[in-house]
């Protein structure tokens, strides 16, 4: 996704600053996307020159320049915030690669493959378990909900894991 | 640490059964260890739980637990050995209906002798947060209060092991995350625990060691770390620029 | 239809246990209610028919010696009656046979025949000379005196010996254990055997229809008016003798009829909590059966089908043998009748019988299974268990406090968790303990009874005196043995009262006679002349209490009688008088005593003592020991009783086990959870005990109090047909302990049937039960 409706969203709160636009979109994702200010001021430039944002105040002091939601800004926003996201489902690359390259090369013995990478997730699951425990008692809900999805998707990953791993032992196995 | 568990080569086989229901296990667990036992159903992580409760007898191998080799018990032996080294929370919570919350809480320590411990299972049960609920009934307790009730029973005779089968297959998220909590309030206090489970979310949650198990055998067991890492080491919430 | 029985079947092949019990108690329930029955129907009837066949004389007077033959003949048309029999001689006779002496009131006739009384010959012949003599059937079996047999005759000097030549059967008379019994000679022979003084008539008179009681008492007043006074000196009817016959069936067919009622109540219960247990048990089978198709009617008719067909089985096993159990009991008293034996039931009673036990089988069956076809499908899968009951809480507190082992103090908390099922598990306890207390209360209350009518324990030493010995002579022999302790000498007389038609057959003592072992139930013993003591039928005919005086009448001399007490005797139902030997006016005839009664020192042989009194006389002396034996009656009463406390304790084991295994059955998964929170096995057969010991207990204890008014009234009723009241000291046969000792034993055997469905539940697969779902 790129920053532009994350800028516009901010926005349509109140008009805000190039850097506290960045500093706010960090705090809300609770740490998990660190933003080049550069790229915020280069997406205020481009919203501007769409028409969805202005900004207040004079144009020479930029560093001080303060951006307000226009009207049709709001209405991309909008439109942007009540449809699904159609997007296709986003895998690991890295892993998936690895799993068709080692398919391949290894023979099909992809068991030592698969049971190391279910323990780098357990590992993952553990760590974001325990991100999740430090969220709640900080009172940061939205990380918290954002870490139990991570943990769904980790879940989620690790019984593909499990699936190809009785594929890949259980061909020869009859039951009863 | 001490050990407190190990299992030497069990197997469990059933009558008419083919392959067997546990294939070979072997392992040991510390004291004060957080271990989950994690598996698809049919894996034997229930039996192997069983066994190491002391409710079922492997049909090779030994299990000995808190110093006891449980194959040397009989029945009354394993009784004994259930009510006072072991506390065994169930997914279903299996309360005795008829009999208050603290009556259910009480039965182990009033099997072992007849001294009132009354005082006793009412301070557990506050510290559980259910004081408030002690002479009420089952059926009127919500699910999350009647498996923390179970939890204060499998607690009150103080037991070297604490065994919990799917304690949260029956409860909310919110009961759930509850005694999930608890169990790990109490690792903290130096409780050992063994928590099977078929959710690798609940495994990690607590335990610092996940064993799982796949047709009767144990196919990995993983020691996690357990540092405490940035949000964004663990997460990565993709960003990509549009091309422009 | 067949869906229905096809699931019934399967469903009983899975609880054979239970249809065992099932079948085993509506066995025993239904024989004994058919024995009862069978008997009550049977009973009446042979006596009424061998009245008939008998010609049976409604009613029978005896007549002073001196009464002129021919005013006698003329007596029936007197009183209306429509056949008449006699005047027949009779005097009193002293034979010997076998080293015994015996004593019959012997009748001059000249045939068994005629319009009256027909005699039932059955064995040899009528006397033809003579020197023949007839017997009773009963008194020949009792005294082993065969046809041939020879007798000496000991009461008239000559001492001639007559030949038995014949047995017959009278219905008028009692068995021989009971009653003294009569013989038979020629008319002609009666004046070489008469001892003067000892001789009287009797006639029969036979009536166009049955009559009443009041309708005898005025004939006899008829008779008495119409001929000298003082002539009419005893006289019987059939309705007296018919219900002293009666008696014992009465009371056999009392008792048994009141248990079987108790053991089909019993069983009722039992059935009515197995099947409310298997619709618990069944709940999500039920709704599952409902989706399936099942109609509401059909699924009741599972359940009670469940029930139904053992029972059935029961009843096709239990009607028979109770109708042939019940057989012996008629055969007895067929043979008492002398009637031959038939195999008599009532084809349409067993019937009645079957239907109606599988009428009240399938009430007790269908009412209970009616919460199985009202239960909505839905709710029934998903609750999937019927509520379990919550009470008990308090019972389990209380037994906390008293700091009992916690198995017991949970087992007693089981106890009575389903209310309704613990009580009717009490009812059926109940009634088979106070079975029990009656069981072993009232043949205890006989013998005491007994004892008192046959001074066991009083009197060792029974002597007779014939009458060519005087009475002085044998009071001397007596005195000069050193054994002798006590001489009481009887003298029998029948003495007139105000408001009785018959003469009252009176005991006269001589001697000390306070000391002798009747129960005195009011009052006192008569400790001079005048004073008199009378059970309370003679009391209450007379309408005289005690303290009140009248005025009797013997050989035409008035006699002044107080009465100072009431006292308990079965001879005459309750017509009898006791006084002492000083109140007989000095000159009545024949009034020494002729029976002795002798009490012997501690520690004397009682056989020298017997041969040495026989030796000196022993012609003329019959000297033998008492007979304290159990009469007979008693005897088949005693026996029945105590197969009937058998019967119902069976019924209250298979109640509590019954009520067990439901409980075990459906508290498994908490057993289960005890199990696995360290509840031993031994433990949890402790638990199952404590549960069916505190059901007994307390059922024990209900019963008690149920049990001793049962006795109460049991022995009332007998009194009562006895013409008595019930003295103290019968009611009062248990000792403090064994009151306290029968609840105990009823929680021993509780235990000891707690013990399978324990160690079924100390069984239990932990991890099966809990881990099912």
């Amino acid at each position: 996704m790129s920053l532009k409706y994350g800028v516009l969203g901010l926005l349509a709160e109140e008009p805000l600053h190039g850097y506290e636009v960045k500093n706010r979109f960090e705090a809300m994702l609770g740490g998990t996307w660190e933003v080049n200010i550069g790229q915020v001021y280069t997406t205020l430039q481009r919203l501007e020159r769409d028409g969805l944002v202005r900004p207040v105040g004079s144009r020479g002091d930029r560093g001080k320049l303060l951006y307000e939601l226009l009207e049709p800004g709001r209405t991309a926003l909008n439109a942007w915030l009540s449809a699904p996201d159609q997007g296709p489902q986003r895998l690991h690359e890295e892993f998936y690669v690895k799993l068709l390259l080692a398919t391949r090369l290894a023979n099909g013995d992809l068991g030592p493959l698969l049971a190391r990478q279910k323990r780098a997730y357990l590992q993952l699951l553990r760590d974001l378990n325990q991100l999740e425990d430090r969220a709640k008692r900080d009172g940061r809900n939205d990380l918290a909900r954002l870490v139990r999805g991570a943990l769904l998707h980790t879940e989620a990953d690790i019984k593909w894991i499990d699936e190809l791993s009785e594929k890949n032992g259980g061909g020869s196995r009859d039951t009863k | 640490m001490s050990e407190l568990v190990r299992l030497t080569d069990i197997t469990k086989v059933y009558q008419g059964g083919v392959t067997g229901a546990l294939n070979g296990v072997s392992l040991a667990i510390e004291e004060g260890e957080f271990t989950a036992i994690m598996g698809p159903s049919g894996s034997g992580k229930s039996t192997l739980l069983n066994l190491v409760a002391g409710l079922d007898r492997p049909s090779s191998g030994s299990v000995t637990v808190a110093g006891s080799d449980l194959g040397r018990l009989s029945e009354t032996g394993l009784a004994r050995f259930r009510r006072d080294r072991i506390g065994f929370v169930f997914q279903f919570f299996h309360l005795l209906p008829n009999l208050t919350a603290l009556e259910n809480v009480l039965i182990p320590a009033q099997l072992r002798s007849r001294v009132s411990a009354a005082s006793a299972g009412r301070a557990l049960m506050s510290r559980l947060g259910i004081g408030e609920v002690a002479d009420r009934y089952p059926s009127r307790l919500s699910g999350g209060q009647q498996q923390r009730v179970a939890v204060a029973r499998a607690l009150i005779n103080q037991p070297k092991l604490l065994l919990a089968d799917e304690p949260t297959g029956a409860l909310d998220t919110k009961s759930g995350d509850q005694v999930m909590a608890l169990f790990a309030e109490l690792h903290q206090e130096g409780q050992t625990i063994v928590l099977v489970t078929h959710d690798p979310k609940l495994a990690t949650r607590c335990a610092a060691r996940v064993i799982s198990m796949l047709d009767g055998r144990v196919i990995d067991d993983a020691r996690l770390e357990t540092t405490e890492r940035k949000p964004a080491d663990v997460i990565r919430v993709r960003s990509e620029e549009p091309s422009r | 239809m067949t869906a229905i029985l096809v699931k019934a079947l399967a469903d009983l092949r899975r609880r054979r246990v239970q249809a065992a019990v099932i079948f085993l108690t509506v066995l025993l329930a239904m024989a004994t209610g058919t024995m009862a029955l069978t008997l009550m129907s049977q009973t009446r009837d042979p006596y009424q028919a061998a009245f008939e066949a008998q010609k049976g004389a409604h009613l029978q007077v005896e007549f002073k010696a001196s009464t002129d033959p021919q005013l006698l003949a003329s007596t029936p048309a007197i009183i209306g009656a429509s056949a008449a029999g006699g005047p027949y001689p009779a005097t009193s006779l002293q034979f010997k046979h076998g080293g015994q002496s015996f004593y019959v009131q012997t009748f001059g006739r000249d045939s068994a025949g005629g319009d009256v009384e027909v005699l039932n010959v059955t064995a040899g012949h009528w006397a033809r000379a003579n020197d023949e003599i007839v017997l009773t059937r009963s008194f020949a079996e009792l005294n082993k005196v065969s046809i041939g047999d020879t007798i000496q005759v000991v009461s008239v000097p000559a001492q001639p010996t007559l030949k038995v030549v014949g047995e017959v059967v009278d219905i008028d008379e009692g068995s021989a254990d009971l009653s003294s019994q009569h013989a038979w000679v020629l008319k002609g022979a009666v004046p070489a055997l008469t001892t003067p003084g000892l001789s009287t008539y009797l006639m029969d008179y036979r009536f166009p229809s049955d009559p009443t009681s009041s309708q005898l008492q005025s004939y006899v007043d008829r008779l008495r008016a119409s001929l000298p006074p003082g002539s009419i000196t005893a006289s019987i009817n059939y309705l007296l003798i018919r219900s002293i016959f009666n008696i014992t069936n009465q009371i056999i067919t009392g008792v048994l009829s009141a248990f079987s009622v108790f053991a089909l109540a019993a069983t009722i219960a039992i059935m009515a909590t197995l099947v409310t247990g298997i619709v618990i048990s069944a709940f999500r089978e039920i709704g599952i059966m409902k989706a399936v198709g099942f109609t509401p009617a059909g699924v009741i008719g599972v359940f009670a089908l469940q029930v139904i067909i053992p029972a059935l089985a029961a009843c096709l096993i239990g009607i028979p043998a109770g109708t042939i159990l019940s057989q012996p009991l008629l055969a007895n008293s067929s043979h008492a009748l002398g009637l031959p034996y038939v195999p008599s039931f009532s084809l349409g009673l067993d019937l009645l019988l079957l239907v109606g036990g599988l009428l009240v089988v399938s009430l007790a069956a269908t009412l209970p299974a009616l919460r199985a076809g009202l239960l909505k499908p839905i709710t029934a899968i998903t609750i999937a268990t019927a509520p379990r009951g919550r009470s008990g809480g308090w019972l389990r507190r209380q037994a906390a406090r008293l700091r009992l082992p916690q198995p017991i103090v949970l087992g007693i908390g089981d106890a009575f968790a389903r209310p309704l099922r613990a009580a009717l598990t009490l009812v059926t306890v109940i009634l088979g303990v106070a079975t029990v207390v009656v069981a072993i209360g009232l043949p205890r209350s006989f013998q005491l009874i007994n004892n008192s009518e046959t001074g066991a324990g009083n009197y060792q030493v029974v002597i007779n005196r014939s009458n060519a010995l005087p009475d002085a002579e044998v009071m001397r022999i007596l005195n000069a043995q050193p054994e002798t302790a006590r001489v009481v000498a009887l003298d029998g007389e029948n003495i007139a009262v105000p408001g009785i038609s018959d003469p009252v057959n009176s005991r006269i003592f001589r001697g000390d006679s306070s000391k002798l072992a009747y129960m005195v139930i009011a009052g006192r013993w008569f400790s001079g002349p005048g004073e008199v003591l009378a059970p309370a039928g003679f009391l209450h005919d007379t309408h005289l209490k005690i303290g009140d005086t009248f005025t009797g009448s013997l050989n035409g001399q008035a006699l002044q009688l107080r009465v100072v007490g009431e006292v308990y005797d079965i001879s005459n139902l309750g017509h009898e008088l006791f006084m002492d030997y000083a109140t007989l006016p000095p000159n009545t005839p024949n009034s020494d005593p002729s029976t002795y009664w002798v009490t012997l020192r501690p520690g004397s042989d009682l056989n020298a003592y017997i041969q040495r009194v026989a030796g000196t006389q022993p012609d003329l002396l019959d000297v033998h020991p008492n007979n304290t034996s159990l009469i007979g009656p008693v005897k088949i009463i005693d026996s029945v009783l105590l197969v009937l406390a058998v019967v119902l304790v069976l019924i209250g084991v298979g109640g509590i086990f019954n009520t067990l295994l439901l409980n075990t059955r459906e508290r498994i998964q908490d057993t289960a959870t005890l199990k696995a929170v360290g509840m031993s096995p031994r433990q949890v057969i402790v638990m199952v005990a404590a549960s069916a010991g505190l059901l007994a207990l307390v059922a024990g204890l209900m019963a008690m109090p149920v049990g001793l008014y049962l006795h109460r009234l049991l022995n009332d009723v007998v009194s009562t047909s006895t013409g008595n009241d019930t003295p103290p000291s019968v009611y009062g046969v248990f000792s403090i302990f064994e009151l306290m000792a029968m609840p105990l034993l009823a929680v021993a055997v509780a235990v000891v049937a707690s013990l399978v469905p324990g160690r079924w539940a100390a069984r239990t697969n932990v991890i099966e039960v809990l881990h099912a779902e």
